[in-house]
């Protein structure tokens, strides 16, 4: 009897500890909403399928310059004792700093960055699990998509500021080779610069003007592709008007170029349902006799990243999941996304730095 | 450097043979690169159109002495809450965009009269004033496309469902019904008949406009304030008039643009529309006097061909960075020039 009651009472004072453990929070570090809606959107959606368990905050608008405001919003998410894993989605150089100070307090945090871009082996060192999007990797299989959608022709719109950057022209490298062996006639134009002068106004009405003449040098079995985000409005609407190829977005995501130029009439209670989304696309792209000439995966990538980081974190503090590998992450991303989701390591060295490529949706 | 009347004319003209002659050297090099010269005149028409009326803008703004507008952003942002009541209405075809027109006109008043009384308490720096009350009228216009109760799902955040989308897409409102109204295609070149006539028609208002006693008040105050106090024109009243009507045709203007690109661009897109406007009406030759229609038009058209032109000529000849560099000194070029010249000017008056 004396052992039943000294039992009762050590479960008892153990109740407490394992309600705890249970109801510990996760913290979540995303951009604005305008800064960029998907993070934001996915952050809050997590926080609606964990109610109380979240905390999100929201880097400054303007990053660059408040560097420093953004590395103690980080470390006071570190400070909180109840939170006990911190997933950041932000796409931002120089977080880690944040990250280094929180690991060196407490070795138990967990951290997932998908993605931060600092230096990829100091992040291995710190982070627990970081993801990105496998940026050079599209210059594989974007080609390769627009050759099975048909094309015959690729063509890279960009500018200098962004061929400047290492990851975009090593990415149109790739897209050169690819095309090569595959046997398609790869085509390069530089449009007027966005980030000089008069901002992306005459960029876009380049690319209005641009588009109809090099389809009509180079015929519908075209592909186009473009390397920044606003160009994707113009893209998409003139290729519903010359039935050109859109393989993919520069970043692949129903959510953007779709909504704009085709007018989407999305309703507030269907807005962030992409089963809903991509069936409007589909319909109104077969309207426009576009069916099967534009493609992009299914869920954004922002969105995917804030969900599927928040539950690799809550398996990893639980202990039910011990190791991460893209045997164990897959089955994970399938749930969260709804599609399959290819990992691959960013360097064969590292064990806990993984890029993904999701599988495409054809409409 | 010497400016005695004679020189002074010629002066004048120093931006526009500046660009003349690299419109020129741009045609030579499209010839050769056997580019197709007529999809670009065709977009050069197009382009005329579509900017024409912002750079008409400008005019009685210059006239009545309050300077280039820099603050075209709040015209824009007029003009951008009249398309977006219309979509928001569902408005659709010719009908759509006139009622975006009548509900631009409105909010171009109302904001053109505030911008105004902002003008007249900051005589003579308006210049550098309105580039200021353009900036940061676009962060309040920003808070304000965020949180705006807008109801046609097909202006809202995809995700979020509250809010507006930063590009609205015009098909199936009223895209393109001006470029497409009686267009034609002579020698390979479309003629977008509707854009140009509208344009025309808003010139020919502008110049009657500048013929009647109103208009000739208004040149009166630009040109001597004294005077025009003197002969019993009342100054600030007239000001203030000039800018309300530069804000309405500002407004108008962008329902043009957004008509012929396709989309309502939202938040920082209108951020340096002024300076392309601005640029035009000097090309044409407005430097130191009267702003007239015809410097616009021509100024519009010789600035804006050579966008037409450059993209295509420099990715010919391999060497996109050095195309962007000289447009951007033919368009800063162009404003700079254009100040030292008035700064000249104004010295040589004073003594």
């Amino acid at each position: 009897m004396k052992r039943f009651v000294a039992a009762l009472f050590v479960a008892l004072m153990l109740l407490p500890g394992l309600a705890l453990a249970s109801s510990y929070k996760v913290g979540i570090v995303t951009p604005t909403l305008s800064s960029s809606e998907d993070e934001f959107r996915g952050a809050q959606r997590v926080a609606e399928k964990y109610p109380g368990r979240i905390k999100h905050i929201s880097l400054p608008e303007n990053y660059s310059e408040e560097q420093e405001t953004a590395i103690t919003q980080i470390m006071s998410l570190g400070a909180d004792p109840e939170v006990k894993a911190i997933v950041i989605c932000a796409g931002y150089s120089g977080i880690l700093p944040a990250i280094q100070k929180i690991k060196e307090k407490r070795p138990d945090m967990v951290v997932v960055t998908a993605p931060i871009w600092d230096d990829p082996d100091m992040m291995a060192k710190y982070v627990d699990l970081c993801l990105d999007t496998d940026w050079v990797k599209r210059g594989e299989t974007i080609p390769e998509k627009a050759h099975k959608m048909g094309a015959k022709t690729f063509i890279h719109y960009s500018f200098p500021t962004h061929m400047a950057k290492e990851v975009l022209a090593k990415r149109r490298d790739m897209m050169r080779e690819t095309c090569k062996k595959l046997g398609m006639e790869f085509v390069e134009v530089m449009t007027p610069d966005p980030t000089t002068g008069a901002g992306p106004g005459p960029m876009l009405q380049f690319l209005q003007e641009d588009i109809p003449r090099q389809i009509a040098k180079y015929g519908k079995d075209t592909c186009i592709f473009g390397t920044n985000c606003p160009m994707q409005d113009v893209i998409i609407a003139k290729a519903l008007d010359l039935k050109f190829i859109m393989a993919e977005q520069c970043c692949p995501t129903p959510t953007q170029g779709f909504p704009a130029a085709m007018g989407l009439e999305i309703a507030p209670e269907d807005a962030g349902n992409f089963d809903k989304i991509n069936a409007m696309i589909k319909e109104h792209a077969a309207e426009a006799g576009c069916a099967g000439r534009l493609s992009t995966w299914p869920t954004p990538v922002g969105y995917f990243f804030p969900e599927f980081g928040t539950d690799v974190a809550m398996d990893m503090v639980d202990g039910k999941l011990k190791d991460v590998s893209i045997e164990s992450l897959k089955p994970i991303a399938k749930k969260v996304a709804g599609a399959d989701v290819a990992f691959a390591k960013m360097k064969p060295e590292i064990d806990n730095y993984y890029l993904i490529i999701m599988d495409s949706i054809y409409y | 450097m010497r400016f005695d009347a004679r020189g002074l004319r010629l002066d004048a003209h120093i931006p526009q043979l500046f660009i003349i002659a690299f419109l020129v050297l741009l045609a030579g090099a499209a010839l050769r690169l056997d580019s197709p010269v007529g999809l670009m005149l065709g977009d050069s028409l197009v382009r005329l159109g579509m900017n024409g009326v912002l750079a008409l803008s400008l005019v009685p703004m210059l006239n009545v002495g309050a300077g280039l507008n820099f603050g075209l952003p709040v015209a824009i942002s007029a003009g951008l809450l009249g398309m977006c009541l219309a979509v928001n209405c569902r408005l659709r075809g010719l009908p759509g965009f006139f009622a975006a027109i009548f509900f631009a006109c409105v909010a171009g008043v109302v904001l053109g009269w505030l911008y105004g009384r902002i003008l007249n308490r900051v005589k003579g720096r308006e210049e550098i004033a309105a580039a200021f009350v353009g900036f940061s009228f676009i962060s309040i216009m920003n808070f304000f496309w965020a949180t705006a109760p807008f109801s046609n799902p097909a202006m809202l955040w995809p995700i979020g469902g509250k809010g507006m989308r930063p590009a609205i897409g015009l098909r199936g409102y009223f895209a393109g019904v001006l470029n497409s109204l009686g267009s034609f295609t002579l020698f390979g070149v479309t003629v977008p008949t509707g854009l140009l006539v509208f344009f025309g028609l808003l010139c020919l208002g502008v110049y009657l406009f500048f013929r009647t006693s109103l208009g000739r008040a208004m040149i009166a105050t630009g040109e001597s304030e004294p005077f025009a106090r003197m002969a019993g024109i009342r100054v600030e009243r007239m000001r203030l008039l000039g800018v309300i009507l530069s804000t309405v045709i500002g407004a108008v203007g962008i329902c043009v643009y957004a008509q012929s690109y396709g989309f309502i661009e939202l938040y920082d897109a209108p951020l340096m529309m002024a300076f392309p406007a601005a640029s035009a009406v000097l090309a044409g030759g407005c430097l130191g006097g009267r702003a007239l229609v015809r410097h616009v038009v021509l100024g519009t058209y010789l600035f804006q061909t050579t966008y037409v032109l450059s993209g295509p000529v420099a990715n010919g000849l391999m060497v996109p960075e050095a195309a962007e560099i000289i447009r951007m000194l033919v368009s800063n070029g162009i404003i700079l020039y254009a100040l030292i010249y008035e700064g000249t000017r104004r010295r040589k008056h004073a003594a």
